[in-house]
């Protein structure tokens, strides 16, 4: 049972986590190495919660705003000159990515820190003792996912995004301004980047470079799905699947390169991964 | 080179020996960051696994040296060892990565997964390998520090002159051929995926041979050496001081890691910082590097112009059947794009497939020139089916495809381009520049006819619109086909360019006994030079005959004139 829950789960963390990268992917076309950093935004947006002594509860929407405020400003000065040269785009979110990884260092040094989580305590389900916060965040997955399709498929903003996804240069065409869809976008996914950061820091610690490992998990499962919610709710659950079994069965060392090499290999066999070919 | 030589074995003289240690570092470094940029800034190939070929080198020496001490034999023996891992490595790697149809990204995902593996082996290692710690302390080759600055520099060295010999060559031309479109190579007949993963493992083997020395002279090894990160410093060195350049990766690799030893002391994370921000401020305003700033005022030099030749004619094509098409499927998901699609073309034959939009025409084209494409059925060139066969087997029976849009390498020379192209027949060489280009005759009847002859050394980006489309047919004609497809060869083109079209394909087919099967939209032009005509509609043979036969056709009439007319 616990196994399960342990699947469920880890699942749930990773679609958090690349939730943001999704959006940012669907969009621009680009995988934003920034994303790791913009996670450990959110991790240190936590610890000032924290030392604050306010209710943990408001470091999710702090890390938001902060994700959202650090990802315009991003979009703004760096990525709008180079929506022509992609492979450029990326490597300038490395760049981006390295400069707020040590602006964090001077500010907070390098040592490891904690920020308090929400919820703690266990919970019992179906015979089982389990960590109340894992289990709030496959509610956090669900939640957010569901907002977002609200917003793709409810509202005008959704509706001209989904025009830029199919197909940018047509879009364009019929008078849609796709460089405010990429601005917000841009901003949108860095701050649900920052809020996945917040999310994740009461199951480890809060330190500069606590983003980079989350990042390749994220990159991968992205990869994996196009640019479809539901293609990666599938994606997680698989990948997830497959690092919990390879570390309880196998070995924990192995269990950390699961995932990538698994979508490696997912993605030789089938470039289109989960999405509907 | 030589003065570079030359620096290298005095420096140490000059030098104190903390900087002597931490150049000797940046060297080493300087020769992974060169693969980088003929990877990466030559042939399009962002790697971010060079760091992870370097460490396996590095821990094959401390491995070896830690189990069974250090002599001449273990050195050697751990210097194959070395060598052996990374390439194998690199060929599962480049195996992984250059499949068909894989994007630019797809591949730089891979080499990203690669480091990951890599350290997590290390860590898994337990002792052996030294886990999160590393190793240090092994038996190293004895010799003083100065020593190993000249070994590593003449390593840098001998790796740079290579590659700049490398990419001055024929080769190199090829390499940059890739990068600007691999599938139009494909469709040369190049076996690009093969060139790549070949140039992958050679990468590979270099900075797994740096990693030895790097081993050798610091006698300690992290996995820190091999992570993606120190494979993203490779690239970010590269792109500062200017990919496509040799010398401005070696000079970022220099520059940035020895300056980062000095200036971490005294600045903490600052320096790392100013590197982050002077990193995105060269992607957005530079993407030359550093070192183009440099070139601003310096007058180009003019391009290498090779002289033309006649190759030595071919054998003698024989008449008869050269295409053969039977019970041809395809299918998108549930739709049937082209239905059980029979017919056969022989040398000498003028063939329009005609047909209005959507009837299949182009998709007819990509199944007969590239064996995965279709559903079902048989294709025969030359009395031979190709099977699955890729693109550039297919080209090696006798197939040459023109694109509907000019597919041309838009860096490079005219000259360059039909170089490209004749790399199938001529394989092309590694080490220098050939004075002369060899064209059959037909391909050289279309370079003088157009004026191409005269404008050989200039780069096709500043081609005419028509002039890229001859220069595309000629460089498909330098293949030497016995079957030609053309898709759509007179689009945008004056009248003018299409009358001198019409008239050179209608002499390729009569005196050179050339198999043409074209797809084209204007009936006029169609007339006047098919000798056959075959109309597709909604993925089916309509009709196969003659022109006037399909002129006065009934059939034909409605389907353009659409089904109101009946």
């Amino acid at each position: 049972m616990s196994l399960l829950l342990d699947i469920v789960t880890t699942a749930a963390i990773l679609y958090v986590v690349a939730l943001g990268l999704l959006i940012v992917f669907g969009v621009m076309g680009i995988i934003s190495f920034a994303h790791g950093a913009m996670l450990t935004v959110g991790g240190y947006a936590a610890l000032l919660v924290t030392w604050a002594g306010w209710n943990p509860w408001v470091s999710l929407p702090a890390a938001a705003v902060a994700g959202l405020l650090a990802g315009a400003a991003m979009e703004r000065t760096v990525l709008r000159p180079l929506y022509r040269r992609p492979l450029d785009a990326i490597l300038a979110t490395w760049g981006l990515g390295i400069v707020i990884g040590q602006v964090i260092t001077l500010a907070f040094g390098r040592q490891v820190q904690f920020a308090q989580s929400p919820l703690s305590g266990a919970a019992v389900i179906l015979g089982a003792t389990y960590s109340q916060y894992r289990l709030l965040l496959v509610g956090v997955a669900v939640l957010l996912a569901g907002a977002i399709a609200l917003v793709l498929h409810g509202t005008r903003l959704g509706l001209v995004t989904r025009a830029v996804i199919a197909n940018e240069n047509l879009a364009q065409s019929l008078g849609v301004n796709s460089a405010r869809v990429r601005f917000a976008s841009f901003s949108l996914g860095s701050a649900l980047a920052s809020l996945a950061g917040a999310l994740v820091v009461p199951l480890s610690s809060v330190d500069p470079n606590m983003g980079v490992p989350w990042l390749v998990g994220a990159f991968m499962l992205v990869l994996l799905s196009g640019s479809s919610l539901v293609s990666m709710a599938a994606a997680a659950v698989v990948l997830g699947a497959a690092q919990v079994l390879v570390s309880t069965y196998l070995n924990a060392v192995l269990g950390g390169m699961t995932i990538a090499v698994l979508a490696a290999v997912i993605l030789r066999v089938r470039p289109t991964g989960f999405a509907r070919a | 080179m030589l003065a570079g030589a030359l620096a290298v074995l005095v420096a140490p003289l000059l030098l104190d020996t903390y900087s002597v240690n931490v150049l000797t570092r940046s060297l080493l470094l300087a020769v992974a960051a060169v693969t980088v940029d003929l990877l990466w800034g030559y042939t399009g190939i962002l790697s971010f696994a060079q760091a992870a070929f370097l460490a396996i080198g590095a821990y094959a020496l401390a491995l070896v040296s830690s189990n069974l001490g250090f002599s001449a034999a273990t050195g050697l023996f751990a210097l194959l060892l070395g060598l052996g891992a990374a390439g194998l490595a690199a060929l599962l790697v480049g195996w992984l990565a250059f499949s068909y149809g894989a994007s630019p990204l797809y591949v730089s995902t891979i080499t990203l997964v690669f480091p990951i593996v890599f350290v997590q082996l290390i860590f898994a290692g337990g002792n052996f390998t030294g886990s999160s710690s590393g190793l240090s302390g092994f038996d190293v080759p004895e010799l003083d520090t100065e020593s190993w600055f000249r070994v590593a520099g003449l390593l840098l060295v001998a790796v740079t002159a290579l590659t700049v010999t490398l990419v001055r060559s024929d080769f190199g031309r090829l390499l940059v051929a890739m990068r600007e479109n691999d599938v139009r190579c494909q469709f040369l007949g190049i076996p690009t995926a093969r060139l790549k993963v070949l140039l992958f493992v050679a990468c590979a083997l270099v900075c797994a041979g740096a990693g030895w020395v790097y081993a050798a002279a610091t006698a300690v090894v992290a996995p820190e050496l091999g992570n993606f990160v120190s494979g993203t410093e490779l690239v970010i060195y590269t792109a500062l001081g200017g990919r496509a350049t040799i010398a401005g990766p070696i000079l970022g690799a220099v520059s940035i890691d020895a300056v980062s030893n000095y200036l971490n002391g005294a600045l903490p994370f600052l320096w790392a910082l100013i590197v982050g921000l002077v990193f995105v401020v060269v992607i957005v305003a530079l993407p030359g590097g550093l070192l183009s700033l440099l070139r601003l005022g310096r007058v180009r030099q003019p391009r290498f112009v090779p002289r033309l030749v006649e190759a030595p004619a071919a054998t003698p094509r024989r008449d008869g059947t050269v295409l053969r098409v039977e019970a041809l499927d395809k299918r998108f998901g549930s739709l049937q794009v082209l239905n059980s699609v029979a017919f056969t073309a022989h040398a000498g034959d003028l063939l329009s497939l005609i047909g209005p939009n959507g009837a299949g025409k182009t998709t007819l084209m990509r199944c007969i020139a590239d064996g995965r494409e279709r559903s079902a059925g048989l294709v025969e060139i030359g009395g031979q089916s190709i099977r699955r066969m890729p693109p550039h087997r297919c080209t090696a029976l006798g197939v040459g495809r023109k694109f509907q849009t000019a597919a041309v390498f838009e860096t490079m020379t005219v000259a360059e381009c039909l170089r490209v192209a004749r790399s199938r027949v001529e394989r092309p060489s590694l080490f220098r520049r050939t004075p002369t280009i060899a064209l059959p005759e037909a391909a050289l009847e279309v370079v003088q006819a157009t004026g191409l002859a005269d404008r050989l050394g200039v780069e096709t980006r500043q081609l005419s619109h028509g002039e890229k489309q001859s220069l595309e047919l000629a460089m498909v004609l330098a293949l030497e086909p016995t079957l030609l497809l053309l898709d759509e060869p007179t689009a945008g083109l004056t009248k003018q360019e299409r009358q001198r079209i019409g008239a050179l394909l209608a002499d390729l087919a009569q005196r050179h006994r050339l198999c043409i099967v074209l797809v084209e939209h204007d009936l006029d032009f169609v007339r006047s030079i098919s000798s056959r005509v075959i109309v597709l509609h909604q993925g089916a043979v309509v009709l196969d005959g003659a022109v006037e036969e399909a002129v006065q056709s009934e059939t034909v009439r409605t389907i353009y004139a659409g089904a109101a007319h009946v």
